[in-house]
This record gives structure tokens, C-alpha cells and sequence, in this order.
């Protein structure tokens, strides 16, 4: 199995490696996989409250192609908006990587930790915006983190 | 046994040792730059030459990648070629995680010290590069149990 050689690039430069601190407002994380699986893939994105992502940050367990994929993916959304960016597709990915289909997988679990970052930065905010309305229902969270509004 | 196979067998014999002593100088030098490196196998009954290694939190394969002007396999030899774990090294007492992070190196005769000292540090400068990059990592860093984690996977 060859590389190709921007597969070979992201695993030896990769782009913006490294953490936000989870805590921060304007911080959602999303970690995908599992040890078992040999992937695990946690990405951070710094999103402003005009829900533009700014910057994102990533740390990978997994093959070249698991590491290229997410190191490309926090490439691929900065300064997009969060509907943009819940709209990329794994395919994006596998044709920017020249992923061969044994390695596809690697691509779709990038897509995921997208869209698990956005989740949980968005229930860090619906929590924010919901308690003036509903003081003392801080309970009322549905189990996807989003607050019920009644 | 007819006395024209006694110096052969002694050959083999001194080969064998040879190699197993440069793959306990391989395994000693890697041990002592690393830690949670474990062995895969027993220590000494396994075939001479062999060594067989895990780097938590690393995963195999980007470490092959690694291993520029080296040559080694990931996994046991029969499945370097798939993305299972090895079923052998599974079936050696090896946890699942811990088989993907398994590297196969084999060592004989014509193997020098200096490219044993040039592959401990390179296996060494490699192994820290992607552990700077993993989440497992930084999880067990910060004291997380990793086994109590629920992850996501669909």
C-alpha cells in the first residue's frame, strides 16, 4: 500500500496538533473511536459567537491516513460557519487525501468528530441561552445535551 | 549423528545466539529511552532474533511510517498485511489496544550495533513524536482510566 504523498505530508508536518482547554465557552470538543479499533480522533474547535469557527486543534491515535484526515479536517473549517461545516463530507476528504477505499473509513470518522465538536459546543450554548428562560430547570437538558424548552 | 553435521549444528547454534543477543541490545536500548513499552511474548523462550514490542498509545501503522531506512512490520508476520490486530499476539496474553500499537523487529548476524543504537533512538524520537499528537496520551497524562472511558463508535 503506497501513501500518497499529501497523506505523507499531514503525517509529517501536521497541521495545528495540539488542545483548547475543554472548559472554555467558545470551545467544543468531539472524541470519536475507540482504542479497539485503533482510531481515536479528538478535534477542538474554537468557535465565536457569530457560530464561525476560528481555529481548531486536533490529537490523533491512528494510522497515517486516521492522522492526515483530521489534520486536514482542521484545515478544512477554519473560518467556515457551523452549517458549513456540519456539511462536509468524508468524500471531500478521501479524494483531497487520495484515501484508497481500505482507508475510507479514516475519512468518515473525521466527518464525525466534526459534527460531535459542533454538538458539543452548541450544548454548551443552548444551556447558556436557555437558563434566563427557564431559571431552575438546569435539570431539563435532553440526554443529546440539548436543552427541552417548554 | 554423522560427525560432518556436528560443526553445522554448533553454527546454527552460535547464529542464534548472536541474533538473540542483538535483539536483547535492541529491546534494552529501547527500554531504557521509554516507558509503557511492553514485550509481546515470553522473554526468552521465542525465536532468536525476534523482538516484538507495544508502545501505548501509539498505533502501529503511523509508526511504520515512521521507521524511515528501517526495516520492520507491524503486528506478527502473518498479518502485517491487514488491519487486524494479530490474532498471535492477541492470543499471547496482549490486550486488543495494545496489539495495535505492536511493532515486529527482526534482528541476526549482519546486524551492527550501530544500527541497533540508530534504531532505539529513532523508534525512541518516533514514538514520542506521536504520543505528543494522541489523545490517549494526553487522557492517561491528566490520570484519566482509559479502560473506564465510554467511547463513541457507531
Amino acid at each position: 500500500m503506497a501513501y500518497s504523498t499529501k497523506v505523507l505530508d499531514h503525517y509529517n508536518n501536521p497541521r495545528n496538533v495540539g488542545s483548547f482547554p475543554k472548559d472554555e465557552a467558545d470551545v467544543g470538543t468531539g472524541v470519536v473511536g475507540a482504542p479497539e479499533c485503533g482510531d481515536v480522533m479528538k478535534l477542538q474547535l474554537r468557535i465565536n459567537p457569530e457560530g464561525v469557527i476560528e481555529d481548531a486543534r486536533f490529537k490523533t491515535f491512528g494510522c497515517g491516513s486516521a492522522i492526515a484526515s483530521s489534520s486536514y479536517v482542521t484545515e478544512l473549517v477554519k473560518g467556515k460557519r457551523i452549517d458549513e461545516a456540519m456539511a462536509i463530507k468524508n468524500s471531500s476528504i478521501v479524494q483531497e487525501l487520495n484515501l484508497p477505499p481500505v482507508k475510507i473509513h479514516c475519512s468518515v470518522l473525521a466527518e464525525d468528530a466534526i459534527k460531535a465538536a459542533i454538538k458539543d459546543w452548541k450544548s454548551k450554548h443552548e444551556q447558556e441561552t436557555a437558563a434566563p428562560q427557564q431559571a431552575g430547570s438546569s435539570g431539563a437538558a435532553g440526554s443529546d445535551g440539548k436543552a427541552v424548552r417548554g | 549423528m554423522p560427525a560432518w553435521q556436528i560443526p553445522l549444528t554448533s553454527i546454527a547454534a552460535r547464529r542464534q545466539q548472536i541474533a538473540q543477543e542483538t535483539s536483547q541490545k535492541l529491546q534494552a536500548g529501547i527500554f531504557e529511552r521509554l516507558d509503557e513499552v511492553y514485550l509481546n511474548g515470553h522473554p526468552t523462550e521465542r525465536l532468536p532474533g525476534n523482538l516484538n514490542l507495544s508502545f501505548a498509545y501509539v498505533e502501529g501503522e503511523s509508526l511504520l511510517m515512521g521507521m524511515k531506512d528501517i526495516a520492520v512490520s507491524s503486528g506478527s508476520a502473518c498479518t502485517s498485511a491487514t488491519l487486524e490486530p494479530s490474532y498471535v499476539i492477541r492470543a499471547l496474553g496482549t490486550e486488543e489496544e495494545l496489539a495495535h500499537s505492536s511493532i515486529r523487529f527482526g534482528l541476526g548476524r549482519f546486524n551492527t550495533e550501530e544500527e541497533v543504537d540508530f534504531v532505539a533512538q529513532r523508534v525512541t524520537d518516533e514514538v514520542q513524536r506521536l504520543r505528543d499528537m494522541s489523545p490517549l496520551y494526553e487522557m492517561a497524562k491528566e490520570g484519566i482510566d482509559l479502560k473506564s472511558v465510554a467511547w463513541k463508535r457507531d
